[in-house]
This record gives C-alpha cells, structure tokens and sequence, in this order.
C-alpha cells in the first residue's frame, strides 16, 4: 500500500515537473529606435515608435522589425521624403530588421540587469550584414527591457551619399533601440 | 528492489521529458520574423503615397505636390526669348521673361502663393488644396485631386486711355482641379481639367470663358533626374482665335533642397491664364523657348 502511494506520488511530482517550462515568447510592447547623423555642416535625428519584435528565451532566438517610413523628425518635410525616396528607397525595402540569437546563455526567468550580445542577420536597406551587437537587458517579474546603442555604416547597407551633400550627412549613423517586452 | 525500480523509472521519465521538450517545435528566428509579418499584414494600416513628383510645379503648371507644413519655397523662373529669333539675339538668350514666386504650406494639405511675372506685370496669387490622397492599405484611392485657385492681376499700363478703363478689367481667375497618379517609382501622370475666366476679352468675338484640359507626366530616369512632359489643350469654342496650344519638355534635376527645371517651351507666359490660353508660339515654326525653374525649399514654422 506504502509502496503504491509512493509510486503515484512520485509520479504526480514527475508529471507536474515536465509541465512546467520556464521558456516564454516576449513580445514588443513599447518599442522605438532614434537615429543620429552628424555631420560637419548638419545634424539629422528621427525617431520612429514602431519597433515590434519576438524573442523567444527558450531558444533564446529573436527577430526584430521596424517599418522604416515610421521616422519622423529630420530637419524638413523634403529631407524625410528624400530620406524615403533618395537613400533608404522604402518602396522597395520597406522594413528594416534584424534576427538572430542571443550569445550568452542567462537565465531569463531570474531578475535583474544583464548585458548579452545579440549576433544575426541585420538588414537595411536590402542589404545583410552579420552583426554581432550588445544589449543591456533589464529582466523584470513580468517583463523585459532592453537598450542599445550601435552604428550603422551607409557603405555597407549599399546607401551612396552623393558628392554634394558630403558634409551634410554623416556616413556612419548612430542608432539607440530602446523596447520593453513583456510574455505573449 | 521496488526503491531501485523507482528509481530506474524516473531517470527514463526524466530522460523522456528532456528529450521532448528538445524536440518541441522551436521558435526559429525565421519563424518567429513570419510571426511578425503576419501581424502587421493584419494590422489596419493606411499608407498614402508621397513624392508623385519631386516639386509643385511640372513644367509651367501645378502638379497634384504641395509644399509641407511651414515649409516656404522660393521659386524663381525664367523663359528666354524664342530660339528661331538665330544667331544674332543668341537664339533667344538676349530676351528674358521671368517670375518670382513665394509658395507656402500652412498644413500638409493646403498651401498659398504669390508672384510677379515680368510678362505683362502680372502679379498672381493662389490657393491649393488636395482634397484627395491616393493611398493603399484599408483605404485604397487611386488618385490625388488636389484643387488650384489663381488669379491674376495685369498690371501693365492700359494702351488706349481714352475708354473708360476699369481696374476689374484687369482680373482674371482660373480654376483647375488636378488629379494625378504615382503609377510607379518612375512614372507618375496627371491630368488638369482647367477653367479660365477673364473679366476683359480683347475682342468681342472672344470668349470670357475658357476651357482647357492639362495632360502632363513625368519620367523618372535616374534617382534624382527626371523627365517631364506637359500639354495643355484648349477646347475648341471656348479659346482664344489665333492661340496655340501650351507644350512643355524638360528635365528636374534634384539635390539637397534644390530642384532646377530645364525645359523647352511654346509659352512666354508662366501664370496660369498666360501660358493656357494665351500661348502663340508654334513647336512648328521654331517658337520654341529655353527656359528654368529654380525651387529652393526652407522651413520656416516648426514640424
């Protein structure tokens, strides 16, 4: 009788083991990324607020996505339409992206400041580069937030910067992606 | 016995679970991006089209672009004389007709402009507004219609002062309303159905009223050179005997926030009731012009 009851327990306690995963998909709340050119004779910033993403902690996988004629700012009317029609061309590539995997392994479930590389496939413009970029990640009870702060270089995204606006747009572009996330 | 049994039957548990839970479907980054795709595909967006044409003028007449909000564009344009005038006026370089222009955009939607051409010293004022956007998304319109208001002031002294001259004589207005297609990247056309109404005809056989219809495009050729075309068509019985017919050629060329206009012309005229209605030149005969449009745009209210 003992040895039955402790069979049923032990198996309930192995049941209810396997069911707990500590694996979520985070998804973007609240998310925005600010760029900033600066160059000799002029200085651009936008900003656009419609970040979305996914990461998954179990695999620790993510994917990351803004729609690039969402950047509002910029000095003029013209220059955002010349940002749109003339440099980024957002009729043909309208997003840009980001996916890949975090580096290090942490525990997402545990509360408390981290700071992981995100290493994947970073498309603007049409054009890929592997990157491998550093985040501060600020793990909550419910939610995450992260920040970073990154450069982008024109060249290798394939965005020429003619000969007359040469001082006036700088050729590598200071990002800040700022997102907090919470589970699906 | 049973202890080791229970044991040996959770290790396999253990093992089992670990191996599923390996084996769950995992969320691929590429997976987890088709994720969002799909999201923002439901999502109930508009996108309005923009940049149909790199500036609010084509060649002589208004395109469906208006200026942005607190944006002030200086325009300035200049017609020489006619190229069959040869050698000796340096094929119409030595004349010159030029308009000085302010235009301003008090929304995004609705803009107002002033300007002084050389040509008979007409001063113009005008008011435009788009009254449609084409758009896709959960609102797909497929054309922008924007309305343009002139009128025209001629201030050049009157010939025969010995009639009763009145300064209402001098007025006249025209109303257009433009409606206009971004087909692609590179090609955008439009057409211009447009209403002239002079207080003073000339001759008494002469229509007040005028009617014409626009048609006019636009090429793009590179990302920054485009070409243009611009044709204005005055409806027989409602025209002026004798005029011909507003055909315009010529290139934008874009950088910064500049766009220079060349272009070939038959009218000497740059407002609205000069060019449509009033053009002489003949393509045929060689009355052909040479002229440009400097547009330089500064923000003047805040964003």
């Amino acid at each position: 009788m003992v040895k039955n009851t402790q069979i049923l327990v032990l198996a309930a306690v192995m049941f209810f083991s396997a069911s707990f995963s500590p694996a979520s998909v985070y998804k973007v709340t609240a998310g925005s990324i600010s760029f900033r050119s600066d160059a000799p004779l002029e200085l651009i910033k936008a900003a656009s607020n419609e970040l979305t993403g996914l990461f998954d902690t179990g695999t620790k996988q993510f994917a990351f996505r803004i729609k690039v004629n969402s950047f509002k700012g910029f000095n003029s009317a013209l220059q955002k339409e010349h940002f749109n029609e003339n440099y980024m061309e957002s009729e043909k590539f309208p997003y840009a992206s980001f996916e890949g995997k975090m580096i290090e392994d942490i525990d997402y479930s545990k509360p408390g400041t981290y700071n992981v590389r995100a290493k994947g496939n970073f498309v603007v413009h049409g054009v890929t580069q592997e990157r491998i970029i550093k985040v501060d990640l600020l793990i909550k009870e419910k939610s995450i937030s992260l920040k970073s702060n990154f450069a982008v270089l024109l060249n290798d995204h394939n965005i020429t910067i003619p000969k007359v606006v040469h001082e006036k747009l700088a050729s590598e572009i200071k990002l800040e992606v700022k997102a907090d996330m919470s589970a699906r | 016995m049973l202890q080791r049994k229970i044991i040996l039957i959770w290790v396999v548990w253990v093992c089992i679970t670990g191996k599923i839970m390996a084996q769950q479907p995992t969320a691929d980054s590429t997976d987890l991006m088709a994720q969002l795709e799909n999201e923002s595909a439901s999502q109930k967006t508009i996108n309005y089209t923009t940049a149909t044409f790199k500036t609010t003028r084509l060649v002589n007449g208004h395109t469906v672009e208006n200026v942005g909000k607190g944006v002030l564009d200086v325009k300035i344009a200049h017609r020489f004389g006619t190229l069959n005038k040869g050698g000796y006026e340096l094929f119409g370089l030595d004349n010159a007709t030029m308009r000085m222009g302010l235009d301003y955009g008090i929304t995004n939607n609705l803009m107002v402009g002033v300007g002084r051409s050389t040509f008979q010293k007409t001063f113009d004022a005008f008011l435009k507004m788009k009254l449609l956007r084409q758009s896709t998304g959960i609102r797909n319109m497929p054309v922008t219609v924007t309305y343009v208001g002139t009128a025209a002031l001629m201030t050049l002294k009157w010939g025969d002062t010995s009639r009763k001259n009145y300064f209402s004589s001098r007025l006249s207005y025209t109303h257009q309303l433009i409606i206009g297609r971004k087909f692609s990247e590179s090609t955008s056309l439009q057409i211009m159905p447009t209403f002239i109404h002079r207080n003073l005809a000339e001759l008494a056989s002469d229509p007040n009223d005028l009617l014409a219809i626009g048609i006019g495009g636009r090429q793009k050729l590179t990302k920054r050179v485009s070409l243009n075309v611009e044709y204005y068509y005055q409806i027989p019985g409602y025209k002026i005997d004798g005029t011909s017919n507003a055909l315009s050629v010529g290139f934008d060329i874009e950088t910064g926030g500049h766009v220079f206009q060349l272009h070939f012309t038959n009218s000497t005229g740059m407002t609205e009731k000069n060019f449509v209605s009033e053009t002489s030149g003949k393509w045929e005969k060689g009355d052909i012009l040479f002229g440009f449009n400097i547009s330089r745009v500064f923000t003047i209210g805040k964003n």
